[in-house]
């Protein structure tokens, strides 16, 4: 008896289309939904969190003097010996001691952004900071010096992240970039 | 003198309304699958990706015009016009709307090209041959994708087409004539052929699907299994009349469906609009709820589709048949 009357609520189901009806009821609302992309390039833009590791930055402290030390723990800890560290005598009084990294360069095109450099620093001098569009025109622009290392990130190191924020594609021969505007937030999704 | 003016201005205008009606619904239905996916659409020529089908076109028509080297050269050529202009010469006999009269020179315009008696009867003959350009076309192409697309194509269209006249007979049997004009006048003031004939709407639409070779039934294009199907060693301009073809066989039958089932120009009296935008805005929601399904269900199996037209709805658009002489009587 209950088979019969299932069969027969099949059969009903099938002449009436209930199972189309059903799927195109599903995806209507989906068509006036709110999208769940993310405009990336043009629009909008992903800000990490603090955790994140992207390009390298070298951090001052309070006084603006150079927390690097050169102590060359970063290069010897690198697994693909991507970052080259020449000492130097400090005299002008850049750095919080009297050695300082001459030269520190990176280079980006070898970097795996492990983050054991930043694990390695006694001064917590480097970090990898939350940078990511790092493509260019030309191999020499992913090779990166100290000093422009030291010039802070666009992102403020103290913000939380975990939100998109307003941006806008800027493509010049120094490579692409997504220049992002802070003010205007939104959660994300 | 003016008369003939008169008509090949309209043919004309018809002509280049359909000629351009791929631009807006590429970008339609491109928009239609970004949304109800959650994405947005093309967003990036123009605001809101408006531009996209200048892209699109500009794009296509610098390509080159592959022609394969064992394939029937002429054939190959020929298929795509073949089968576009079919659904262009369907619009011949369909009324947008009934007499208006031009100011000034006091002169009344029909909006249609032709009143034909039996203009069913030719609308569904010639949309029929549409399909010889997508068998050409996969026969011409010598490979094995296209030249099974353009096989299930010609098995489609004979099982779905004999449903569709059918379900069709209905409607003549109720308003006794098969000139379309007299169909929609027929249906004034809300006597609309879709209270009297539901299943018959039913069998049209599902026919109609197929016809048109839209999803769930578009198996002559099959991307999962055949590549492209018929129109896969199609590229160029050669690969754009096909889809040409494929949006105005979408509008025309959608077109038809209103014509028939939708009373046509006729809206509620209520809201004072022109005919002819009852007549746009019953055409558009048609094509909208093709690009829906579209975008919601997935393909039917070959064996499927072919069991679906013999063994439901043949059978049951000979039923509605017999109940509307029945009720007709």
């Amino acid at each position: 008896m209950s088979d019969k009357n299932r069969s027969l609520g099949r059969f009903l189901k099938k002449v009436f289309f209930v199972d189309l009806i059903q799927g195109l009821a599903i995806t209507l609302p989906y068509t006036f939904s709110k999208t769940i992309t993310l405009r990336y390039p043009d629009d909008e833009k992903w800000i990490p969190y603090k955790r994140f590791r992207g390009l390298h930055t070298l951090n001052k402290n309070k006084d603006g003097k150079e927390l690097c030390v050169g102590c060359e723990l970063c290069q010897k800890a690198c697994p693909t010996q991507c970052i080259t560290v020449i000492p130097g005598e400090d005299k002008t009084g850049k750095g919080i001691s009297d050695r300082i990294g001459y030269r520190w360069e990176i280079d980006l095109l070898r970097c795996m952004y492990c983050g054991l450099c930043e694990d390695a620093c006694p001064t917590e001098a480097l970090k990898l900071g939350r940078e990511y569009e790092l493509a260019g025109f030309s191999v020499q622009r992913q090779i990166r010096t100290k000093d422009e290392l030291l010039n802070p990130q666009e992102i403020p190191v103290d913000f939380e992240g975990g939100v998109i924020v307003k941006a806008r594609l800027v493509t010049d021969d120094k490579g692409i970039k997504v220049k992002a505007d802070m003010s205007v937030q939104k959660k994300w999704w | 003198m003016l008369e003939v003016l008169l008509i090949i201005l309209k043919v004309v205008v018809i002509t280049m309304v359909m000629f351009s009606l791929p631009l807006p619904l590429t970008y339609m239905e491109r928009k239609v699958a970004g949304h109800i996916q959650v994405r947005l659409g093309p967003m990036r020529v123009g605001p809101h990706g408006i531009l996209q089908p200048f892209a699109d076109m500009i794009k296509l028509l610098f390509k080159e015009d592959v022609v394969p080297a064992k394939a029937d050269a002429w054939l190959f050529r020929i298929a795509p016009v073949v089968s576009m202009i079919p659904v262009f010469a369907v619009f011949a006999t369909v009324p947008f709307g009934d007499k208006f009269t031009i100011p000034f020179i006091n002169k009344e315009v029909t909006m249609y090209i032709a009143d034909m008696n039996v203009g069913i009867l030719y609308v569904l003959a010639v949309a029929g041959l549409s399909v010889y350009g997508t068998i050409l076309g996969g026969w011409a192409s010598n490979s094995k994708y296209a030249l099974l697309g353009g096989l299930r194509a010609s098995a489609q269209m004979i099982s779905y087409e004999l449903a569709l006249s059918f379900s069709c007979i209905g409607i003549v049997m109720v308003v006794n004539s098969l000139s379309l004009l007299d169909i929609v006048k027929s249906q004034a003031g809300w006597h609309w052929n879709i209270f009297y004939q539901p299943l018959g709407f039913i069998i049209f639409f599902i026919g109609g699907l197929a016809e048109i070779n839209r999803i769930p039934f578009d198996l002559i294009e099959d991307e999962g299994t055949l590549g492209a199907g018929y129109h896969a060693e199609y590229s160029s301009m050669r690969f754009a009349f096909f889809m040409l073809t494929e949006y105005v066989a979408m509008v025309s039958m959608s077109v038809i469906m209103v014509l028939l089932y939708f009373g046509g120009w006729d809206g509620p009296s209520f809201i004072p609009l022109p005919g002819i935008i009852w007549f746009i805005l019953k055409v558009v929601f048609f094509v909208y709820v093709f690009m829906w399904t579209r975008f919601t269900y997935p393909r039917y199996r070959y064996d499927q589709l072919m069991s679906i037209g013999w063994k439901i709805l043949l059978p049951l658009s000979l039923v509605n048949i017999l109940i509307t002489g029945l009720v007709v009587i």
